[in-house]
């Protein structure tokens, strides 16, 4: 029987729809056995009874279960109350106007399903359908937020009720979506069913005050507070990064210095600061670039400011906003000239366009994208390269917020195509990608048993084209490097290659493009690419 | 918040098995919690990983970066997944009674 629309506030304590590893669509061998994958963990006890649980047996979002049904009613009426503000001008002065199309204007043709990797990945679980959420947000704007919609709905058949159940498998439901917006990109018409999740999970933050703790309370509110979503003060991100100049001159036998606070200067750089933590040759190779070629640049050591992260991006304009101001009121403080975002994808998008609305007049300090300048850096003559030392099979993964979601496409393909003579594309690719798997924060939540359902779902048709891409020459022997230009991407890449034993199995391993960059130059004598685990 | 024991005390822990009171941490719980995370018995590199950490965390108040955890140690990143399985982030800081890691790391 196919799900419906209404089903979602019935049968209390159930699971809508539950999903199991065995449905998924086949993997390419020898990643085409379920009972030879690792599986995914049950939930522990504890957690099951503390926490809701009643959608398809994965738990994301970690929302505890209510004290009693007066708790319940009060969400209700503030996602009822949150429901008409969403609709409101004064109230969403963001992103009002594609929203009402998006709600509006669907025609049901159902050609963004196909679209969709999680849909596709999961076997077409109704759940998953990129309409089945605006569906629903529609009916509950038809009959709880329109002037006679509960006798309007009566009449139309549409018999949604709003009720505790309903609004938690929403919340749930939200993030079940990586916000890639490969949806909207197929739709005749445009509809975003994309922004309607964010839109979702904006009402759920700011009116009810439900977000996962990674994203806000271990995401933008450490950010605010300590400086970076990592945790990192002014002191240690410094003391940080003078380690890895040091670590990384030893290994490149270079002098890397990394300039701190330099008022004035060409181009302040802002990194994701998990680079710095977790993948440190990606910021030392940055250094080596940028110090080649001449430019004048800087990163900023005040709060936030050397940290691009902005996860407001994906579920609450208010964090949003108060970060990408504090980014700018950093580059405005040390006269920079311009900020350069470092590889991470949604910092370019938040940056770049997002913020656009309230980085207006003296505030609009220009922004440029790291893949741009480094192309110009790549083929302005300044370094020597030897494009013979990145003699492997490379391939480019395309961040859906630089590639579809911004249009920057050919850039770090015209440094690949120069410095890489195995890259080969994926199918599809630009702004046709598939998401990684990790887009809108997914990539830093672990809690309970998601990380299972985002390597084995989510990324699903991500690692069938890479493997794919790779297929001339599957095993390990030969190593093989897939380029990732974001940090969030890298976070995923790293988890699903660990899950399913890629490295050791096929020999794939990935990293970022100014390490390719810095692995062909001339001047670079040791290999700066390990081909270990990192 | 559930609670749960280990090495004879009752401990809060969020829903990933992280003790959320870094103090209430000894060597006994460090046993317990590394049995959470399917080491039977922690050997004495175990305790070099989980000595550092606990070391940096109490005066930086957070994990240190897993390149500095990898030369101070002596360990390669594939060898600390050896002893830990859920790598250093998930499995050694947790056995050190650190908070989980935050941010895109």
């Amino acid at each position: 029987m196919t799900l419906k629309v209404r089903d979602i506030s019935r049968r209390p304590g159930e699971l809508l729809d539950p999903i199991s590893p065995e449905e998924l669509v086949p993997l390419p061998p020898p990643y085409d056995k379920p009972e030879d994958q690792p599986g995914w963990k049950p939930i522990n006890p504890g957690s099951s009874e503390r926490l809701v649980c009643n959608l398809d047996g994965v738990v994301a979002t970690s929302l505890p279960q209510p004290k009693d049904p007066e708790e319940q009613r009060r969400y209700v009426d503030q996602f009822a109350a949150g429901l008409k503000k969403l609709l409101d001008k004064n109230n969403n002065w963001t992103f009002l106007q594609p929203l009402l199309l998006s709600l509006e204007y669907c025609v049901r043709c159902q050609t963004c399903n196909d679209a969709c990797p999680v849909f596709t990945a999961s076997g077409g679980k109704e759940i998953y359908r990129p309409t089945y959420r605006a569906e629903v947000l529609r009916a509950l704007v038809g009959k709880y937020a329109k002037p006679g919609g509960k006798l309007l709905a009566r009449l139309a058949g549409n018999d949604i009720e709003l009720n505790w159940t309903a609004i938690s498998r929403l919340y749930e439901l939200c993030y079940r979506c990586t916000l890639c917006r490969r949806c909207a990109q197929t739709c005749p018409i445009g509809v975003d069913n994309g922004l309607v999740t964010r839109e979702l999970r904006k009402l759920f933050s700011q009116e009810l005050g439900w977000a996962p703790k990674e994203l806000h309370e271990k995401g933008t509110v450490l950010q605010l507070r300590s400086g970076s979503s990592t945790g990192m003060n002014p002191l240690v991100v410094k003391d940080n990064v003078e380690f890895i100049d040091e670590d990384i001159g030893e290994e490149t036998g270079l002098a890397v210095h990394t300039p701190w606070d330099k008022e004035g200067a060409e181009v302040l750089l802002i990194h994701n600061a998990g680079e710095i933590l977790s993948w440190p040759e990606n910021p030392g190779a940055f250094a080596i670039i940028l110090n080649a070629a001449g430019i004048d640049w800087t990163l900023a050591s005040d709060e936030v400011g050397y940290d691009g992260v902005n996860y407001g991006l994906f579920y609450d304009d208010v964090q949003l906003a108060r970060i990408a101001l504090r980014h700018v009121q950093v580059a405005k403080k040390l006269k920079v000239k311009k900020i350069v975002m470092g590889e991470c994808g949604h910092q370019h998008k938040a940056m770049v366009t997002v913020s656009d609305r309230i980085l207006t007049g003296q505030m609009n300090i220009p922004r440029e994208s790291c893949l741009v300048l480094l192309e110009r850096i790549v083929f302005s003559g300044k370094i020597k390269f030897d494009p013979s030392k990145n003699d492997f099979p490379v391939t480019l993964h395309d961040p859906c917020n630089i590639v579809r979601n911004l249009g920057i496409v050919e850039p770090q393909r015209r440094i690949l195509r120069y410095l890489c003579p195995q890259f080969r594309e994926m199918e599809p690719h630009g702004v046709n990608n598939y998401c990684c798997g990790g887009g809108s924060g997914f990539a830093v939540m672990s809690g309970n048993n998601f990380t299972d359902w985002r390597v084995s779902v989510a990324s699903r048709l991500k690692f069938k084209q890479i493997l794919d891409a790779f297929a001339d020459q599957p095993g390990p022997e030969v190593k093989k490097y897939v380029c990732a230009p974001c940090s969030n991407c890298k976070g995923q890449l790293r988890d699903l290659f660990q899950y399913y034993g890629a490295l050791e199995k096929s020999g794939i391993t990935y990293g970022g493009l100014v390490e390719l960059i810095v692995n062909a130059m001339v001047d670079v004598k040791e290999p700066f690419i390990k081909w270990e685990m990192h | 918040m559930e609670k749960k024991e280990f090495g004879g005390k009752l401990i809060e822990v969020d829903e990933d098995g992280f003790i959320q009171d870094p103090d209430a941490w000894d060597e006994n719980v460090a046993r317990d919690l590394a049995k959470t995370e399917g080491v039977e018995e922690m050997t004495e590199d175990h305790w070099k990983v989980v000595n550092y950490l606990r070391e940096y965390y109490l005066q930086y108040q957070m994990a240190p970066m897993i390149r500095k955890l990898c030369k101070t140690t002596g360990f390669k990143l594939k060898e600390i997944y050896d002893l830990f399985p859920s790598g250093p982030a998930k499995g050694a800081c947790k056995v050190a009674g650190l908070p989980k890691p935050t941010g895109c790391v």
